[in-house]
């Protein structure tokens, strides 16, 4: 019984079915997501007895098809991903259904105002369109390392994702920002979906650049500088960030995108010199089109003075920002409750604001929750780049993660003035369609290569 | 509805929040507090080692070399097939002579840092096979392996019952199951 290379070539057509065995993790999925989902009925029924005081039959409109699709998604994990991690979907379901109820609550309001600009239902199209999307990421990709075949594919549909708004006719200006594209009433924001892309083309692009990037090249005043050729891509990288800031007039997404770069190298090479260097020049960067851009400048003196009558009063100042923080302070630590508030006195509540409207009527023990509920996701994924074998799937994993992270970070620092109000979506909660979309991929995404995992590190081992 | 309900609906929202987050911490307690490993420790009263998963060198209880010549001990073989085997036994290879316990849990065997069965050898591949539990039998699976996995010297392509004491060999390391 030698093992000979050569005489075992027929045996493969006979390997037959792989065993699994549906392991307890999805049992644990299944309780939490009707957990998530009875979360999710509650807020609904809640702000509909505090506003209109009676339950009415259009409640299911904003419930049921999402439950629906859920745990669609969760019987598909259980016949194709059954390793796959528990905690991923139900936490994104609840993210989700909070922003879906809080946008049906901003609704109510608009209706009592006679309005008609109305956003939950085209939320709650949205969310099944890509909870049905992100079943089609982990049921067509057959393993995490597919992605891998279509890395420089990745980098050319991420760029022009990308630069798609800035195509004369096809790009649309909203808010003084260029960043997204419509065609007649439709309008989507591409950069969403790029930074996938971009993050699929960094960890294929850094799992085979990794070496040299820690380890070639000339010292200089003792710091160890990469060849040009590995230089290259970073300096790209960093002038296509400058440029999104410059001619799609955006800080988030440019910090969004320079910051995921710089992380993923870091996690590739485990040298910290890449961090220092590449934060410095992108403050350099934001600083000189500070001097030079009115507008970044201006985000800037919003954010240090906002309740400046000056700053207030301005057209595109502070008054937006300071409306926010008047409402997450109206809620207190506990909130004026679903429905209870005003949040609907604050201009763009539902998306750029939605965490301003959340905090005012879940307070600061509500706006916590949400906070940790970001934390576990974020851990979960970084969790399963820290256990998996292979280092692209490391890299996606936790570039994915991070990705979530940063823009979180952005969006809710720049709502509570940690750093400068920019105009990036919050994950999940949110109103917009291709926000949902990206980050939904996102989870799919990383369910698919946590399947792959291996689970948790036994403590059993010879 | 009164003021009070509604706070009571408000402030139980909040309670119904939190304590989904924290029942989600309890199902990762493991991951945040380690693992418990005292059972293992206490019902080792057969000669069974369980030591560090990285270097083979040396561990302290190694059992004594009687235990090593393998298949002479073979006394079960095939007559009591009711029984569920609780141990792999590790017969020819560079690991010869060590012990694996086994509970319910499959046991994956391959090159790779996290196989519960690590096998350092170039005959080897990094996800070879796996062993599952299924009706009271071991069942070996081979991941569609370069240099495939042999039960009783034939190379397996289906999932193959494992009796006790019958040799499984991947690459040059050769193991059995035992009671």
């Amino acid at each position: 019984m030698a093992t000979k290379p050569g005489t075992q070539s027929l045996n493969t057509a006979a390997i037959g079915r792989i065993i699994r065995i549906v392991p307890r993790s999805r049992n644990v999925e299944a309780a939490l997501l009707i957990f998530a989902l009875g979360i999710n009925a509650y807020e609904l029924a809640q702000i509909q007895l505090s506003t209109i005081a009676i339950l009415r039959s259009d409640i299911w409109l904003y419930w049921l098809p999402v439950a629906l699709l859920s745990l669609a998604f969760h019987t598909l994990l259980r016949m194709r991903a059954s390793e796959a991690d528990p905690i991923l979907l139900p936490v994104a379901v609840v993210l989700n259904g909070l922003g879906i109820a809080e946008i049906y609550r901003l609704d109510l309001a608009r209706i009592a105002q006679h309005q008609t600009n109305l956003f939950a239902g085209k939320q709650v199209v949205w969310t099944c369109i890509a909870i049905a999307i992100a079943m089609l990421v982990v049921f067509f990709i057959p393993n995490h390392l597919f992605l891998r075949r279509y890395v420089y594919i990745a980098m050319v549909i991420g760029a022009a994702l990308l630069l798609s708004p800035l195509v004369p006719g096809l790009g649309k200006t909203i808010n003084g920002a260029r960043l997204w594209i419509g065609v007649g009433q439709f309008t989507f924001q591409p950069g969403e979906l790029a930074k996938i892309a971009l993050t699929i083309f960094f960890a294929g692009y850094l799992v085979t650049r990794r070496d040299s990037l820690a380890l070639v090249g000339r010292r200089i005043l003792g710091v160890r500088l990469p060849r040009a050729r590995e230089l290259g891509p970073i300096l790209l990288i960093w002038a296509a960030s400058l440029g999104i800031l410059v001619f799609q007039r955006d800080l988030g997404t440019s910090l969004l995108y320079f910051g995921l770069f710089i992380v993923m190298i870091y996690l590739a090479t485990g040298r910290a010199i890449y961090v220092v260097v590449g934060l410095g020049m992108f403050v350099t960067g934001a600083l000189v089109a500070g001097r030079l851009m009115s507008y970044v400048s201006g985000r800037i003196n919003a954010w240090l003075n906002p309740f400046d009558p000056v700053n207030y009063n301005a057209i595109g100042g502070s008054y937006q920002l300071a409306q926010g923080n008047f409402g997450l302070a109206h809620g207190s630590l506990l909130g004026a409750g679903l429905g209870g508030g005003l949040p609907q006195l604050v201009p763009l509540a539902e998306s750029d604001f939605i965490i301003s409207s959340l905090g005012e009527e879940l307070g600061l023990a509500g706006l916590f929750c949400i906070l940790v509920l970001y934390v576990l996701m974020v851990s979960r994924g970084i969790r399963i780049g820290f256990t998996h074998p292979d280092d692209f799937s490391k890299l996606l994993a936790t570039g994915l993660s991070f990705v979530v992270a940063l823009q979180t970070f952005i969006v809710i620092g720049g709502v509570t003035r940690v750093v400068p109000l920019t105009g990036l979506t919050t994950p999940f909660l949110a109103a917009g369609g291709s926000s949902l979309l990206a980050n939904w991929i996102i989870v799919g995404l990383l369910l698919r290569v946590s399947d792959s995992a291996g689970g948790a590190p036994r403590a059993v081992s010879i | 509805m009164s003021d009070l309900a509604l706070f009571l609906v408000r402030v139980g929202f909040l309670a119904v929040l939190w304590i989904f987050v924290f029942s989600i911490l309890s199902v990762i307690r493991a991951d945040l507090f380690g693992q418990k490993v005292v059972s293992r420790v206490a019902e080792a009263n057969a000669p069974v080692v369980v030591s560090a998963p990285v270097i083979p060198a040396a561990p302290l209880n190694t059992p004594a070399p009687t235990d090593t010549g393998g298949i002479p001990t073979l006394d079960l073989e095939g007559s009591e097939p009711q029984i569920i085997a609780s141990k792999l036994s590790i017969t020819a290879g560079a690991r010869k002579g060590q012990e694996l316990r086994l509970d319910r849990r499959e046991i994956s065997i391959g090159r790779a840092d996290n196989a519960d069965l690590v096998i350092r050898d170039e005959f080897a591949s990094t996800h070879h096979a796996k062993l599952v539990l299924m009706n009271g039998d071991w069942l070996i699976q081979d991941l569609n392996s370069t240099n495939g996995t042999y039960v009783n010297g034939k190379r397996v392509g289906t999932p193959v019952t494992v009796k006790i004491g019958v040799p499984v060999q991947i690459g040059n390391t050769v193991f059995e199951l035992r009671a």
